[in-house]
């Protein structure tokens, strides 16, 4: 079925906010957030719930479960309602007119352990925009991210996330 | 925050400014999440009606603290928020409007503090009261 | 007035009447305070924003009305519900419904504040029985005593349960 909606090309100007740092935000991991991310996942290890127990392994608290990078800070007005993520300014404006959404992977390198208690400093950039043609086309969103200790500056996690719209 | 409302001001049988809320599911799944409380009859439609429910149904403690936010948004900067509940007589489903209300009942001042009770209810379209209940607040005076 | 159905509240339950449970800890900490406003709809910032809520003259981020911490869970641990649910005792009915909630506030003592390390202490105030359209019920009615950090009673709650 043609739908004359879906022509979409990625022009200069989509292409020109490839690599544009956006401004920093925060990210927050607590005690209740690690433990409510663990009971997601499934997890039972009291590495994620017990603090005396963390602090017995060696561990400042709670350790974050994997994939597990903080919760944004949320403001009415600056995130996204749906999603949580923070709608900053230097953040890529992309006019997709694609209605349907999906997560297209995740890739995450770890330099130190997340515990409860950490305040995290994310800054994200556009780093790829593919498009592939077809029947139904689909545009690939990759988006680039460095979260740093805001106490102490070193880089804990980068993540690269891709999304799909089509 | 805008505008301060003043004990002065407030007189029995006056109705306070009204807070419409309309939940959608992911507002249902948002609650869930805030609250701890993951009972299915509030996101899964299977699960509710197997238990003999029509439906999906708001949680009855969003309601109370949709009734919350009513006295906050209310009192103002100045004001206090002492005492709110209401009991759950009725079910609200996602997708309807939910009417906050409340009319001032009492207005008395106790060791120099000022009082307002009030009543406190949900309503649906159709002016059927899901939680009614009741609360004190206590306001700035303008002296 | 129709035929009294027989009682369902035994000595076991009426002992427990006025004695303190054991106390649940529950944390008010930045994100879930946020995760609560977001929820239910809050618009004021003392509720999302620290620095808002300091200019207002709080330690911290404001707990909105009715969020009183999150308990603290643990795997396996079977109450982890609000504080004082399940008892150890149990009533021959089967349906369960909240009969409401109401919290009680005490400002001049202390606001519940992200940061707040909250110990819930909870006790039976007392059974009653009735006979609605629903047939013969039993309310439960309970009052949890919230006490912070700092010693300071912060909240009471008083929670209905209708059993039928």
């Amino acid at each position: 079925m043609p739908d004359t909606e879906t022509a979409l090309q990625i022009t200069d100007d989509m292409r020109a906010q490839i690599g544009v740092e956006s401004e920093p935000w925060t990210y927050e991991v607590t005690t209740t957030s690690v433990r409510m991310y663990a009971r997601g996942i499934g997890s039972e290890d009291p590495i994620h719930y017990d603090v005396d127990f963390a602090k017995q392994q060696g561990f400042r608290s709670i350790v974050a479960p994997l994939g597990y990078i903080g919760t944004p800070v949320y403001l009415p007005g600056s995130n996204d309602p749906t999603f949580g993520f923070p709608r900053r300014a230097g953040g890529p404006r992309l006019d997709i007119p694609f209605k349907g959404l999906l997560d297209g992977g995740t890739e995450t390198e770890y330099f130190d352990v997340i515990c409860a208690g950490d305040v995290l400093e994310e800054t994200s950039h556009l780093a790829d925009l593919k498009l592939r043609e077809g029947a139904r086309p689909m545009l690939f969103i990759t988006n680039e991210s460095v979260y740093k200790d805001k106490a102490t500056g070193k880089v804990v996690v980068k993540q690269r996330l891709t999304s799909i719209h089509m | 925050m805008t505008h301060q409302v003043f004990f002065e001001d407030v007189h029995a049988g006056d109705e306070i400014p009204q807070l419409r809320k309309n939940c959608s599911t992911q507002q249902l799944v948002q609650w869930a999440a805030a609250s701890g409380d993951f009972y299915q009859i509030h996101y899964d439609r299977d699960f509710a009606q197997a238990t003999g429910l029509k439906g999906l149904i708001v949680h009855g403690a969003l309601k109370n603290a949709f009734l919350g936010q009513l006295l906050h948004d209310w009192i103002g900067e100045g004001g206090q928020i002492r005492r709110f509940g209401c009991s759950y007589r009725g079910m609200d489903e996602p997708g309807q409007d939910i009417l906050c209300r409340g009319v001032v009942t009492k207005t008395y001042t106790l060791d120099g503090r000022h009082y307002v009770d009030l009543d406190i209810w949900t309503e649906k379209p159709d002016g059927k009261r899901t939680s009614p209940g009741t609360a004190t607040v206590t306001l700035p005076g303008r002296a | 007035m129709a035929q009294a159905a027989p009682s369902v509240i035994t000595d076991e339950m009426r002992a427990l009447v006025g004695v303190d449970g054991p106390p649940v800890t529950l944390e008010v900490e930045k994100t879930n305070c946020r995760m609560f406003a977001r929820a239910v709809g809050h618009t004021d910032l003392i509720f999302y924003d620290e620095d808002a809520a300091r200019a207002r003259g709080y330690r911290s981020i404001v707990a909105p009305p009715g969020f009183l911490g999150t308990p603290v869970f643990r795997p396996g641990v079977a109450a982890q519900g609000p504080p004082g649910a399940g008892r150890g005792y149990s009533v021959p009915y089967r349906r369960v419904l909240n009969g409401g909630t109401e919290y009680e506030y005490f400002p001049e003592s202390d606001t519940i504040c992200a940061g707040d390390t909250i110990t819930a202490v909870s006790r039976i105030s007392g059974f009653e029985e009735t006979e609605g359209s629903l047939g013969p019920m039993l309310i439960t009615t309970r009052e949890t005593t919230y006490t912070n950090q700092r010693g300071k009673v912060v909240a009471k709650m008083r929670g209905t349960m209708i059993q039928y």
